[in-house]
């Protein structure tokens, strides 16, 4: 509510801190008793100017930088930098390097999809599923450990390649890992679509039919469990993608049961690329030598992420530092249907409904400058800043 | 004359203060509390916390500040916790604690005895209807929404067994019921006694009014300390009430000490294991399920014990 209503309505702040927020950002609920009437959404609380940081930094500093966007997934956001630098510098990289990309890509996936499992039953208070998929997920954060001695940003990537091969023992891990969570991810997608509780607070909950998902711009599994055909893996082949084709998972439902039934459905994709990469890993180099200056031009990355599509615009002029870099997130495409969908639902269906896109939240947020015909825009230097931000809250608490 | 009263008096305090009641009382919630975390814990495959964990907790609450927020009627807000604690105290008078005949007893002592049981809820709700906190004002509105809801069923699953026992005193009825199990014969009240117990005490899946996910913590958002532990005294002692009312009910009494225990905590099994089994309910899911089958079982149970008696006659 922008301006001040004839009723006055009951709000109720989720976030910046909130229990049922892992990161911060505002959604400033209004209620009617349990009804939500309103939803304003402010983000930017955890805005980290990296976009900004890699315009100084040299092209292979900024992979490093731009892996740092997301914990959640690290990898994709590397690939997809790695992917256009490499086709601006019009380099061919090793297929082996292409394969492991993917293989990492897909454990990462599966992670992500059951660390989001996991967060989703949290929030609908079912915390012994919370904990049941998060040990399983443990699994995958052991094998991640063991490629790349890393859990969280394992840094796989290089310009030009990979770092880590994968060799027999590691293999043999994988495949066992797997089949393990082959079977867990069964027992799960029976759970949620059984469970006669569970049910009750994902069955018809947030449904967002196909036309509004269209409109409302959303990708990933948000928008697959509305029934739209959307995945950068099949529409775009990117790396050994058009050699094993990924599967579409889509629902037509467009509810939070849609949604647990697309991303758990997905898991099996990911366990089945994951094994036919392995069938046929090709042999040779890890990496392929790249230019320190990168050819001038613009190039366009996209690559599908666990959330959606992940854009990447990169662009060189021809010096070892990037021109510009742009991320967009697929957290800021799906986050408009939330806004929108919310209104209408129980208070209690609102935790839910915004867990359900899977938000990244520092993923998202950017800087974006609006100049609404006034043509003026500032330079602050950073005591200029500081200053302005006292004054301001100055002024906001008198 | 002058010597027994004394004696009297005496013995009286140390059954309202140390033994059974008060100070004992306490020690065992607060040993209820960690089965009941280290039950759930094991269940969702967790370590769970060491067995003086809730002991460590309170004392640690005990000794930390307590804010008052502003625009608090502040009599109220540190109040409330002391009558809420005290209300539960008190119902154990009336109570076979620990497997022992109860302290104190009259006519009518099952009502006042649910009566002061359902007075957690009630200062919860008015403890955080009291504060301006939003989410303590949700929190209160559904506590007492729930406790609209659950009240009148679970009082009439009490009131099958006082029924058959043809008296509405805690004595008599579990005199009465000492070596017959109602749970054989009164299976849906036995069933809604559990439930209502669950919501009573807000244990998950009827955990909405302090859903932490939607409204932080509920009515007691804004409790930190000495209010907060005190709440959370009441609350353990009203598990504790409340599995023993249930065991000595439809368990088969609970004559001894040891019967005691056993079957507390078989039930508080029962109530870890639907804990960790559901998802947690909607407020008006909460309502839904009491008033079109909570009350609905309830009745025909009663409907099935009028029946049976006048076949009987």
């Amino acid at each position: 509510m922008s301006e001040v209503g004839k009723r006055e309505t009951f709000t109720i702040p989720i976030g910046p801190q909130h229990p049922a927020l892992k990161e911060p950002e505002h959604f400033l609920i209004s209620v009617d008793g349990e009804i939500v009437t309103d939803v304003v959404v402010r983000l930017g609380y955890a805005h980290r100017g990296i976009e900004k940081a890699v315009e100084s930094r040299t092209w292979v500093q900024s992979l490093y930088m731009l892996e740092r966007i997301c914990g959640i997934c690290s990898h994709i956001h590397a690939m997809a930098f790695c992917l256009g630098v490499e086709q601006l510098a019009g380099v061919e990289i090793p297929p082996r390097a292409q394969a492991i990309r993917v293989i990492v890509a897909e454990i990462e996936r599966i992670h992500s999809h059951l660390l989001w499992l996991g967060v989703s039953a949290h929030e609908a208070g079912f915390d012994t599923l919370f904990m049941y998929s998060w040990r399983d997920r443990e699994k995958i954060m052991d094998l991640l450990e063991g490629l790349s001695g890393n859990r969280v940003n394992y840094s796989v990537n290089v310009l030009g390649g990979v770092k880590y091969d994968i060799d027999g023992a590691q293999e043999t891990a994988i495949r066992e890992a797997i089949s393990f969570l082959e079977e867990r991810t069964r027992h799960y997608l029976e759970v949620v679509t059984k469970d006669a509780l569970f049910l009750q607070r994902t069955r018809g909950i947030g449904v967002m039919t196909r036309s509004q998902a269209e409109v409302l711009g959303t990708v990933g599994p948000t928008a697959r469990a509305s029934n739209v055909y959307r995945d950068i893996r099949v529409e775009a082949p990117y790396a050994v993608y058009d050699k094993y084709p990924a599967r579409i998972i889509l629902d037509n439902r467009g509810d939070l049961e849609a949604r647990f039934f697309v991303r758990i459905t997905e898991l099996f994709e990911s366990y089945r690329l994951i094994m036919e990469i392995l069938e046929t890993l090709p042999d040779g180099d890890l990496s392929t030598r790249i230019p320190r200056r990168i050819n001038a031009g613009e190039t366009v990355s996209r690559v599908e992420a666990p959330r959606g599509e992940l854009f990447y615009f990169i662009k060189s002029n021809g010096s070892d530092i990037p021109e510009r870099i742009r991320a967009r997130t697929p957290t800021i495409c799906n986050m408009m249907s939330v806004v929108k969908l919310l209104v209408g639902h129980q208070l209690a269906d609102v935790p839910m409904m915004l867990a359900g896109i899977d938000p990244c939240f520092s993923c998202n947020d950017r800087m974006v400058v609006l100049n609404r015909g006034r043509n003026k825009e500032r330079l602050l230097t950073w005591e200029a800043l500081r200053q302005y931000g006292i004054d301001y809250y100055k002024r906001r608490s008198a | 004359m002058g010597s027994t009263t004394i004696k009297d008096v005496l013995l009286s305090l140390i059954a309202l203060l140390i033994f059974p009641g008060g100070l004992f009382l306490l020690f065992v919630g607060l040993a209820y509390e960690w089965i009941d975390r280290k039950l759930l814990a094991r269940m969702q495959n967790r370590v769970g916390p060491r067995w003086f964990q809730p002991l460590a907790d309170t004392i640690k609450l005990l000794a930390k500040e307590e804010v008052v927020p502003d625009a608090v009627d502040a009599s109220l807000f540190i109040g409330l916790p002391i009558v809420a604690l005290a209300g539960v105290l008190t119902a154990a008078i009336y109570m076979p604690f620990p497997g022992l005949p109860p302290v104190g007893s009259f006519p009518g002592d099952l009502i006042v005895t649910v009566f002061l049981l359902s007075l957690v809820t009630i200062c919860l709700g008015l403890a955080g209807a009291n504060t301006l906190d939003r989410f303590s004002l949700v929190g209160a509105t559904r506590a007492l929404t729930q406790l609209f809801a659950y009240e009148a069923p679970f009082l009439l699953a009490l009131l099958g067994p006082a029924f058959v026992a043809g008296s509405w005193e805690i004595s008599e009825i579990i005199g009465y019921t000492d070596g017959r199990w109602l749970l054989i014969t009164q299976p849906f009240g036995f069933i809604v006694a559990v439930i209502g117990l669950i919501g009573k005490l807000e244990i998950p899946p009827l955990d909405a009014p302090e859903a932490e996910t939607e409204i932080v913590a509920g009515a007691l958002t804004e409790y930190s300390g000495r209010g907060l532990a005190l709440f959370r005294l009441g609350k353990g002692v009203a598990l504790v009430l409340g599995l023993t009312l249930i065991a000595a009910f439809y368990l088969g009494g609970v004559a001894t000490p040891l019967l005691f225990l056993a079957k507390t905590l078989v039930l508080l099994l029962v109530i870890v294991g639907i804990h960790a089994l559901f998802t947690r309910l909607r407020i008006d899911q909460t309502v839904g399920l009491w008033w079109r089958y909570g009350t609905l079982l309830v009745l025909v149970q009663w409907l099935g014990i009028i029946i049976w008696q006048g076949v009987m006659i």
